[in-house]
């Protein structure tokens, strides 16, 4: 192996450098994966040049690495986007058509209805992916403590890393009720998506956007955007939709659409 | 099982001491031997090599499924984590692939060939080129596999996987070195079975081969007591019942033979008498008249003086027959030595030349080598050329040529006494040799007598060739020293 490390070096240079596609790990990598490869092969034959997609093993790592740059376009939720633009990334475009809006999921065989505080359950578990899943978790715990429900107090509240495994979680029974958000919803297997029930909805907020680093050459970004924006119009790219499940694209975004967002 | 008559053992040194060598390579115990330990060879290393290679197959196929699991796993295993460039999780599934049997290295390769797990901590964060497909075979010790991870058909990393084939090859070596001990094993195992084998069914042909010898050195009494059941025990019961047969045909043979040799011996004494009557018979009658005529007073003196020469002629007549008869009845047995035939010849020769008929005839010696030296008893052979050349001079009264002349050829020598004479008639051609049988009248008819018995004493005979008023020629052969 060394002999052939040795070799690899010596004998070949490092193929045409990669663009690094990286996805906020909102569902579980191989999820995501499934979801954003074929937008990944997309952006590749528009841009002449291999595109990676990567993901993380949780928000933290995934921010830590926008940081480091160690992604050339980035997928992430409007809040971490606000923070992603001050480390030198600017958004280009988001999905358009649906709200961003998070969403509170039971089990369809639940007796809980609704929000309403006086008819919760004491001791009623809760999941959310990740502290900093803005749809799943931070919208939804706004949502709720404007309802006066207080999530930390009166609910056993655990973090499953990502929607996929909190919905399962909900699934299995393993908890009563979990944010989330309709793309991961509709993502799950359909006799998962059967068993759930959407009982509230939080308020809409700018949707999920898609930035590239700052450096990137203008060229590459606007071979990005134009691919992004009409990719409804080709048969390819709405296969591409399909898999992301975002029927309707993407549209151009704006930096100040996201400055009110706020945690 | 033995040879009766003698016990076993001393049958076998018997056997031994007079059997021609036989190398051990030719014997069927040897033969028998080889055979088997080499059936066994051959069965034993088809066997062994079969086995080997089928269990050869079956550790390399077990190495492949084991190696074509474990990269299968360990792709399924690290594909989220690679997704997520979990480099830890990544991390923990080589370190735990590294701590599987036969496992020499491991490596994670993201879809760019940048190492992101190794087995060797120095490769992470690489690039590292993945070698070409196909190329499954790492080296002579060494089983080199590499599996794509793939998500929804992209592929999005590369897993590497070495195993070592050393196990494998020191398993399959033991294989084959316990194979080559079983069929050693089987050689040795082999050999002595088919040794003792051998020696039973050997011991009684050995034990027959023995009887045999001694039959041929003329003991047909010998038996063989084989245990055998087999052809061999058959074997057995056939050469004694040939010996029985032959034992009773040779006593019977020995039996006439007696009863013929007395016969003759009887004929002969008879027919001996009656020459010997014959012979006595006429000088006897004139020496009777001869006293009867001596006895009358009125004999005129004439008469008394022939009848008194009568009576003194027919005596010595007398005389010479009882000698000669004597010298036929008492010849001694020969004392063979060798010496010089020509010089015996040549002493022989001064004599007849100085004998008081031999006037008129001319002896001439023809030797081919001299000195020839021939294995004989001087005297008695000097009586037999004295009485052959003897015969010849009788047969020429008038004068003749006498030639004695001895030829070398190969390890003989032919003496033969050639005459002038008148020849001997044919119808006595063939009784000449007998005692009394003469052609002339004043011969006693045992001179030839003596000279075949001598002869027939030295391991020869005489041969005569004869025509009448031409010659004869008296020959034998005596072996040349």
């Amino acid at each position: 192996m060394v002999a052939m490390l040795a070799a690899g070096r010596a004998a070949a240079s490092r193929p045409q450098p990669y663009y690094r596609f990286g996805v906020l790990p909102l569902q579980s990598p191989t999820m995501l994966a499934r979801m954003f490869l074929p937008l990944a092969d997309a952006l590749q034959q528009a841009l002449h040049r291999p595109v990676q997609f990567v993901t993380a093993p949780n928000f933290s790592s995934f921010m830590r690495r926008v940081q480091r740059h160690k992604y050339d376009i980035i997928y992430l939720n409007p809040l971490l986007y606000t923070r992603a633009r001050r480390w030198g990334y600017h958004v280009i475009v988001k999905v358009a058509g649906e709200p961003f809006t998070g969403i509170l999921v039971v089990r369809r065989d639940s007796g809980i209805r609704g929000l309403d505080p006086r008819r919760l359950p004491p001791g009623l578990r809760i999941g959310f992916p990740d502290p900093n899943a803005y749809a799943a978790t931070i919208m939804t715990r706004q949502y709720m403590a404007a309802r006066d429900i207080h999530v930390n107090r009166d609910m056993k509240v655990r973090y499953f890393g990502s929607q996929d495994s909190a919905l399962m979680a909900v699934y299995y029974g393993m908890v009563d009720m979990a944010g989330a958000w309709y793309p991961s919803l509709r993502s799950m297997p359909r006799h998962v998506q059967a068993a759930l029930r959407v009982i509230a909805q939080t308020p809409p907020q700018p949707q999920m956007p898609i930035a590239v680093r700052d450096d990137m050459p203008a060229a590459d970004v606007d071979r990005i955007t134009q691919l992004l924006t009409h990719l409804t119009t080709t048969a390819r790219g709405r296969a591409a939709l399909a898999h992301l499940g975002f029927n309707r694209g993407f549209v151009i975004a704006h930096e100040r659409e996201y400055n009110g967002v706020k945690p | 099982m033995r040879a009766m008559e003698l016990d076993h053992g001393d049958a076998l040194r018997a056997g031994k001491a007079q059997a021609p060598k036989l190398s051990f390579f030719r014997t069927l115990r040897f033969r028998l031997m080889l055979s088997v330990a080499l059936v066994h060879a051959v069965l034993m290393g088809a066997f062994v090599w079969s086995a080997v290679n089928q269990q050869s197959e079956a550790i390399r196929a077990e190495l492949r499924n084991r190696a074509h699991s474990l990269i299968t796993l360990m792709a399924v295993a690290s594909t989220n984590a690679l997704l997520a460039e979990d480099l830890g999780s990544l991390a923990e599934v080589t370190a735990r692939v590294k701590r599987q049997p036969d496992v020499t290295n491991g490596a994670i390769l993201d879809v760019r060939g940048d190492v992101l797990a190794s087995t060797d901590p120095h490769q992470v964060g690489h690039y590292l080129r993945i070698p070409p497909r196909g190329s499954a075979e790492g080296g002579r010790h060494r089983l080199q596999l590499e599996a794509p991870i793939r998500v929804a058909g992209h592929q999005v990393g590369t897993v590497l996987l070495g195993m070592s084939t050393r196990h494998l090859q020191s398993e399959l070596a033991a294989t084959r070195d316990e194979g080559l001990l079983f069929i050693l094993l089987a050689l040795v195992v082999g050999s002595v079975a088919a040794w003792g084998v051998s020696l039973l069914i050997t011991r009684n042909l050995y034990t027959l081969m023995t009887a045999v010898r001694r039959i041929g050195g003329g003991n047909l009494g010998v038996r063989v007591d084989l245990q055998a059941n087999d052809e061999v025990g058959l074997l057995g019961g056939a050469f004694n019942a040939m010996a029985e047969s032959l034992q009773r045909i040779s006593e019977q043979a020995q039996s006439e033979h007696q009863q013929r040799t007395d016969a003759e011996r009887l004929a002969c004494v008879g027919e001996l008498s009656a020459s010997i009557a014959h012979e006595i018979r006429n000088p006897l009658s004139a020496v009777i008249n001869a006293v009867k005529l001596l006895d009358r007073s009125d004999l005129p003196v004439s008469d008394r003086a022939q009848s008194i020469a009568i009576l003194n002629t027919e005596s010595l007549r007398l005389q010479r027959i009882l000698n000669d008869f004597l010298d036929f009845a008492r010849i001694r047995e020969s004392r063979l030595v060798i010496g010089d035939l020509s010089a015996l010849i040549e002493e022989v020769a001064a004599l007849i030349r100085q004998h008081p008929h031999a006037g008129p005839v001319t002896v001439e010696i023809q030797c081919d080598v001299r000195p020839c030296m021939a294995r004989h008893d001087p005297d008695q052979l000097r009586q037999v050329i004295l009485n052959l050349m003897l015969n010849g001079l009788q047969a020429m009264p008038e004068g003749g040529q006498l030639q004695v002349r001895v030829r070398c050829c190969g390890r003989t020598a032919r003496v033969s006494v050639t005459d002038t004479g008148c020849g001997i008639p044919a119808q006595l051609l063939d009784k000449i040799m007998r005692p009394f049988v003469t052609g002339r009248k004043q011969g006693t008819g045992l001179g030839l007598s003596i000279a075949q018995r001598i002869l027939m004493q030295h391991g020869t005979t005489l041969s005569i060739l004869s025509h009448v008023n031409v010659g004869t020629e008296m020959s034998f052969d005596l072996e040349v020293a």
